[in-house]
């Protein structure tokens, strides 16, 4: 565990690690105090200055009401990434115990887990997420229960595939011939192994949550109209990009600084623990071709006599 | 288990032997047969589960509601009657169970229900909603496939030079903007500063195919960016290990010219793996079309979706993510049939 969180720690120390933790912390900050920070209040319409450039008095200019736009950015920070948060730690408190469990257990589970993440990871997301808003009511909170559902299976193959690795090490052997139980094994082994690993995923897939999110809120899901979210700004400059075409610029900027950090932090992880072949959280996919889903159904007994080394050799086959 | 053309990796897959001999019939589809029927197997084997799957947890969801649909449609003027004669119109008076059955049944015959709010059949409303998502995600692909082809080549070819840092670079800002984002930016582009192109809405194929390019190459360009930029990046790691192989040096040893080698034998088996990241960005394409029908103003399936979420139309969001679904599962299998086609090293390895 300390040699893991030595490496951790290595990782934060490099110049883009840095960086990127200031800007999440700044967001992180906004997010709990923006709104009681923000020079203007979000909502409060001014008439006479709408749709007005930067200025003294509103540094980032006004919106098509007459809003400030600096203060609504501050104020949407925490709306925007809480709901990122909320899927992660959704997707998180599925998959990870569920991959480092099914390494475990036998071929059954093997084949259930993977028709179930096959099954859950066709649906394009979004349009998912409009469906369960569309019959469970209007709310960010369902919105992304349903994202973190579906991205559970991310985590969980990410973990599977990090922790298969690791069964055949010859220390995890030995322990199992001690006598170690399971449970063990995983707590004192496998898990701080993983842990890089899974820190890399989880990064991204905030980065790319934060992404979906924004797009939900931007098509309106989740969030009450008058308050501001990144997304919902972006809807409205919409209709005025003849006026303000830069507008959009600003909550665009605030979404890709906070998704850019996050990925960067993620690299970062990446290079100083040396996982060379981890997979992105957006390229997780392609390491197994659909076609690969093949396989692991079929009766091929020869190779199939211990059932935890088949996905590790199907997964070295396309690193 | 054999192998298959490990020698001549550029071979094509009709010269295998073992399995047209062993069949005796059609000698092409003999050849071709086994990997086909294996795409079809997998495809029983899980596909079949997952549109169960995913069609039972959203009729679940519905059933899951305590809102009535029927009292919520009828307004509060509604008597206890008019309720009880909506629910058995639709059929709501019914077990859950039997609902989603009888929900199955017919959708398998194509009849995917009515409008609780116009009653019309929801059929007709997405064959009138799919030709806009069908289209400009082809078009969308296809600009994936060349822009996403060319940066990689290009980027492979000129190693570590200044294109290629160029294309990384890119490749690493276009991720972490939205695709709408990119939507909004083309917008900005050529239709506010440049006024050339319209920033939104639609003309159907069928009438004027000039003026739908016009509507749809913005939407398709914004959809296109994230999927070519996959591309490129998979295009480019997999052609430099390509050309580092001992086949490309023996190809070069022979006097082949530079173009020979990449075009007719490193790209064929490097696009494997870029086939399969464009297989992984068809459903994303798809999903993603959702929100650039919001910002494009286009009468696609998203916007279908949208406007029955925020009215509570169940069969209508039923509808649209069952078509959905049924959009990534066909362009999953062509994915695969393409891949098996294309690469030596998938059959290989499958076997």
């Amino acid at each position: 565990m300390s040699d893991t969180g030595g490496q951790l720690r290595q990782a934060l120390r490099l110049r883009s690690a840095r960086i990127s933790l200031g800007i999440l912390a700044v967001v992180i900050f906004l997010g709990f105090a923006g709104g009681l920070l923000a020079p203007h209040d979000p909502l409060a319409q001014d008439t006479a200055h709408t749709l007005s450039g930067p200025s003294g008095e509103h540094w980032l200019g006004t919106d098509y009401l007459g809003r400030d736009v600096l203060s609504r950015l501050m104020d949407a920070t925490g709306r925007s990434i809480v709901g990122a948060l909320e899927a992660v730690a959704v997707a998180f408190v599925i998959g990870v115990p569920a991959g480092l469990a099914s390494v475990f257990f036998g071929r059954f589970f093997d084949w259930v887990s993977q028709r179930i993440v096959d099954s859950v990871m066709t649906m394009p997301y979004i349009i998912f997420a409009v469906s369960v808003t569309g019959v469970l009511g209007n709310g960010l909170a369902q919105a992304m229960l349903a994202i973190g559902i579906f991205l559970a299976p991310l985590l969980f193959r990410v973990t599977l595939a990090a922790a298969l690795s690791l069964t055949r090490a010859q220390y995890v052997e030995v322990a199992e011939l001690l006598g170690a139980s399971r449970w063990w094994i995983i707590r004192r082994h496998v898990w701080s192994k993983v842990l890089p690993t899974i820190a890399v995923t989880t990064a991204q897939l905030a980065a790319a949550v934060l992404l979906v999110v924004s797009s939900l809120t931007f098509l309106g899901i989740g969030v009450k109209p008058p308050a501001p979210t990144w997304g919902g700004m972006l809807s409205s400059d919409l209709g005025f990009l003849s006026q303000q075409p830069w507008a959009p610029i600003l909550p665009a900027v605030a979404i890709a600084f906070t998704a850019g950090a996050l990925n960067a932090i993620a690299d970062a992880i990446r290079d100083t623990t040396g996982l060379e072949s981890v997979p992105t959280a957006r390229g997780l996919f392609r390491r197994r071709p659909a076609y690969a889903a093949g396989p692991a159904t079929e009766p091929d007994g020869a190779t199939r006599a211990q059932p935890v080394a088949i996905p590790a050799q199907e997964e070295s086959s396309h690193a | 288990m054999t192998t298959l053309e490990i020698g001549r990796p550029t071979a094509p897959a009709p010269t295998s032997t073992q399995s047209s001999a062993g069949r005796g019939g059609a000698l092409r589809w003999g050849a071709l047969g086994r990997p086909v029927l294996r795409v079809l197997r997998s495809a029983v084997v899980v596909w079949i589960p997952v549109v169960l799957l995913s069609t039972f947890i959203t009729f679940g969801l519905g059933a899951l509601t305590d809102t009535n649909p029927a009292a919520q449609v009828l307004g509060e003027t509604a008597t206890p009657a008019d309720i009880d004669r909506m629910n058995h119109y639709f059929g709501l008076d019914r077990p859950f169970l039997v609902q989603y059955f009888s929900w199955l049944g017919h959708a398998v015959t194509g009849d995917l229900g009515r409008s609780y709010y116009t009653t019309l059949p929801v059929t007709d409303s997405i064959t009138q909603a799919l030709p806009v998502n069908v289209s400009i995600t082809i078009v969308a692909l296809l600009i994936a496939i060349l822009a996403g082809g060319a940066l990689g080549i290009g980027a492979a070819l000129s190693g570590g030079g200044w294109f290629d840092r160029g294309v990384t670079m890119l490749c690493s800002a276009a991720s972490t903007v939205p695709p709408f984002v990119i939507g909004i930016g083309l917008i900005v582009l050529f239709s506010v500063t440049l006024p050339i192109l319209p920033s939104g809405g639609y003309v159907p194929i069928s009438q004027d195919f000039g003026q739908w390019l016009r509507f749809a190459i913005l939407p398709a360009l914004a959809l296109a960016v994230e999927a070519a930029v996959a591309i490129a990046r998979q295009l480019r790691t997999s052609l430099v290990g390509e050309l580092r192989e001992n086949y490309v040096v023996g190809a070069e040893v022979r006097g082949l010219t530079r173009r020979r080698v990449v075009f007719g034998h490193a790209l064929r088996n490097a696009s494997g793996p870029a086939v399969t990241v464009l297989g992984y960005y068809v459903p994303q394409v798809i999903g993603a079309m959702v929100v650039a029908e919001a910002v494009f103003n286009l009468p696609g399936l998203g916007k279908l979706s949208l406007d029955a979420a925020a009215k509570g139309d169940i069969p209508v969001i039923q509808g649209v993510l069952v078509t959905m679904i049924a959009l990534v599962v066909l362009s999953n299998l062509l994915v695969n049939a393409a891949l098996l086609r294309l690469t030596p090293h998938a059959k290989r390895r499958e076997q």
